[in-house]
């Protein structure tokens, strides 16, 4: 079985995914690892860690395909592609109709707009501001003393969602500790934070056609309280898979076996610092 | 990707390009030193660099020197300099580099420059310059002249419009006679434009030869080049004689079947300035993905010619007239803008478009996102949308950027890969855009949801 790897270094998680085709394509593992400081061993570590789910070494992976913010810094790929392009083709191996992506990720948030064969039509990102990504929930999450994975649950318990003015990932904290002072409900101001975002990613996303099926990807699509407020902006539904948190690194892996074709080369795991990976 | 591809020709104009650049500081260093020749500060929109060449004077462009400062990576002690006067973050970068260069007596060749004889304020489509050149007097201690240019909002100037600026042209050479204390020589201005017409003729057959494929030059970075000599000594024989060197190369390298690259992989039209004080790594941007800036909005800013306009020598104040009201990008409405580029990506065969949106440059930028929509929604060309500045080093994220531009010929190569690029006339969703489709001056743009 010819096995290749997508590892997607994000500016929060590292996630890595391999794929086997033998005749037809299997996802054979998947592993999630913190980012941290040092991107480099990020990356290493979600590869072997997806290896040993799937059963195999590292030795047997013909070709690596390196996205993400950290991608320049993987050692071991062959090449890099870009996340957009990454995240088109994961999303559209998830969910075949899938026409546009909306993908928040850690520190920026897209809009991609997808044609048949899950090529990039058109696409949108965030401009030099964390405004209506993962980092704007983080920091709402850490006012108020909750975990990231309570936020979402309990945003969806907002009876009277209050009106977030800011989007400045900044300037939302001292707009969250007024409304605690007012006495206002935390679900009531997550309500109020999560409808926010969605209301900036959806302004941004209109600046590709958007149309169905409409697919999330990126890690802030575990946050259903995140995924419910964007539906309701939008009216519609969205598609949201297990796997969409890992549509960046299924995208590279696609790409990996397709550009590794028939020309098989193992070997091409080269750890760095061969020290930290025993 | 690998590392960018070596993208530039080195013919004999580049050594003649920087000769005749050398040559024009050492004529303001001379005005600077002496006062002859006399030095007179212009805008280079629709510039009348040939009513000069009637005074024998040299121009002073402070977009050139601001430039020249950001390429170097030097204008952001300038820029802060200014920011310290009271001049606002969203200011003009160029007016605050400027500024903040006399201030701080930076100036590109090291040696100080002339005090203007005059001030010549040829207001073209920029509005900014008004207030940016009545600082530039006050500061320099130099008198202000305004050539009040209307902005072009028919199709075409209207005779009053022409007449407007053509009193307003015998008004200035009558200021200059007294100030300079020269007589204005009627037989040189009428030679000046003869050359430009002659200037403008090979560079419009230069800028067509970007039609063939390979093209022989980018029409963006290469043509920057270019720039300075065409705004510096477009009305005199050292510009004819350079251009027509220039014209010569290029079709010589046509004639080899020689490109940019060893292969060209994508052919772009690019809207607005370029990001100066990041000058290289853009530029290396597009020679990653071989691609080659077939058009440029940017190089019509001092005029567009490559449609058919040629000053005249029969005509000399009319045509100055008519080039600073119609024919510069900067004056021309932003329909006419579109019409354009439209026909960059059909005429000379584009596979997509990328807008740099100068984050400095309100009154060029602004409306670029709606000319995105224009072309991905209403025309199905691929356009990339980016944004820095083209003189402020703190607007450009190179990571970003290089983000953008990656993803955007990932897409085009994926395209292509499964037979969906189109090219050229093919990119056209609606190929008869020019007959139907295409917005024309006056026409409002259907606004879709």
């Amino acid at each position: 079985m010819r096995l290749a790897a997508g590892v997607d270094v994000g500016s929060t998680q590292t996630k890595a995914v391999i794929v086997g085709d033998n005749g037809g394509l299997q996802m054979l593992g998947r592993a999630l690892v913190d980012t941290g400081a040092n991107v480099q061993r990020a990356a290493e570590n979600g590869f072997i860690a997806a290896c040993q789910q799937a059963g195999v070494s590292p030795q047997d992976v013909g070709y690596v395909v390196g996205t993400g913010y950290g991608r320049y810094k993987i050692t071991f790929g062959n090449t890099q592609m870009t996340e957009i392009s990454c995240h088109a083709r994961g999303a559209h191996y998830l969910f075949p109709a899938t026409r546009t992506v909306i993908d928040m990720g850690g520190q920026d948030s897209k809009a991609i707009s997808v044609g048949a064969e899950g090529e990039v039509l058109d696409f949108v990102m965030n401009d030099k501001c964390a405004a209506g990504t993962g980092r704007f929930l983080a920091n709402a999450a850490e006012v108020l003393g909750l975990g990231l994975d309570e936020i979402g649950p309990l945003s969806l318990e907002a009876r009277h969602p209050v009106k977030i003015t800011t989007v400045c990932t900044v300037f939302v904290e001292s707009d969250i500790l007024s409304y605690l002072a007012q006495g206002k409900k935390p679900e009531d101001i997550l309500g109020g934070v999560h409808l926010a975002i969605a209301r900036r990613t959806i302004s941004l996303a209109r600046r590709v056609p958007i149309e169905q099926a409409i697919t999330m990807t990126g890690g802030v699509s575990r946050n259903i309280g995140m995924v419910r407020a964007l539906e309701q902006v939008l009216g519609t539904k969205l598609e949201v898979g297990p796997d969409a948190h890992f549509a960046g690194a299924i995208g590279a892996a696609l790409f990996a076996i397709e550009k590794m074709g028939e020309s098989f080369e193992s070997g091409i795991w080269r750890p760095a610092d061969a020290a930290h990976t025993s | 990707m690998s590392e960018a591809p070596r993208s530039e020709y080195r013919g004999q104009i580049h050594q003649q390009q920087k000769d005749l650049m050398l040559h024009w500081y050492e004529r303001l260093d001379e005005s600077a030193r002496t006062g002859n020749p006399p030095a007179v500060s212009l805008m280079i929109s629709g510039n009348c660099i040939e009513l000069l060449e009637g005074f024998g004077a040299v121009p002073l462009y402070p977009e050139v020197n601001a430039l020249q400062l950001a390429i170097r990576h030097q204008s952001l002690d300038p820029i802060l300099a200014a920011e310290e006067l009271g001049y606002a973050a969203d200011n003009c970068a160029y007016v605050k580099a400027d500024i903040g260069a006399m201030i701080k007596g930076i100036t590109p060749a090291g040696t100080p420059l002339p005090t203007p004889a005059l001030v010549l304020c040829n207001f073209v489509g920029c509005n900014t310059y008004v207030k940016w050149f009545e600082h530039a007097a006050e500061f320099q201690g130099a008198p202000l002249a305004m050539l009040d240019v209307p902005f072009l909002r028919t199709a075409e100037p209207r005779a009053e419009d022409i007449d407007y600026v053509v009193r307003q042209l015998h008004e200035i050479v009558r200021q200059l006679e007294q100030i300079t204390g020269r007589r204005f020589d009627m037989d040189r201005f009428r030679e000046a434009v003869r050359c430009s017409a002659r200037v403008e003729e090979a560079w419009s057959r230069i800028k067509n030869l970007a039609r063939r494929t390979p093209s022989p030059f980018d029409a963006y970075f290469d043509a920057i080049t270019l720039m300075g000599p065409l705004y510096v000594y477009r009305g005199s024989p050292e510009g004819v004689a350079f251009f027509e060197l220039a014209l010569k190369e290029m079709e010589e390298k046509v004639a080899r079947g020689e490109g940019i690259y060893d292969q060209e992989k994508f052919r772009v039209v690019i809207e607005g300035p370029p990001p100066y004080p990041f000058f290289r790594s853009f530029r290396d941007m597009f020679a990653t993905w071989k691609a080659t800036a077939v058009a440029s909005t940017y190089s019509t800013v001092g005029g567009l010619w490559e449609f058919g306009f040629r000053h005249d020598p029969d005509h000399p104040f009319e045509s100055l007239a008519l080039h600073m009201l119609a024919h510069n990008v900067t004056n021309r409405n932003y329909l006419q803008r579109y019409e354009q580029i439209r026909r960059y990506v059909e005429e000379w065969d584009a596979d997509g478009i990328v807008i740099h949106f100068v984050k400095s440059c309100r009154l060029f930028s602004a409306g670029q996102g709606d000319m995105r929509d224009y072309f991905t929604r209403q025309l199905g060309v691929p356009t990339l949308y980016i944004e820095s500045d083209l003189e402020d080093p703190r607007y450009f994220s190179e990571a970003q950027i290089k983000n953008r531009m990656d993803a955007f010929f990932e897409a085009l190569e994926h395209s292509r890969s499964i037979g969906t690029l189109r090219r050229g006339a093919a990119a056209l969703r609606h190929p008869a855009a020019g007959a139907g489709n295409a917005p024309v001056a006056g026409e409002r743009l259907k606004i879709l949801p």
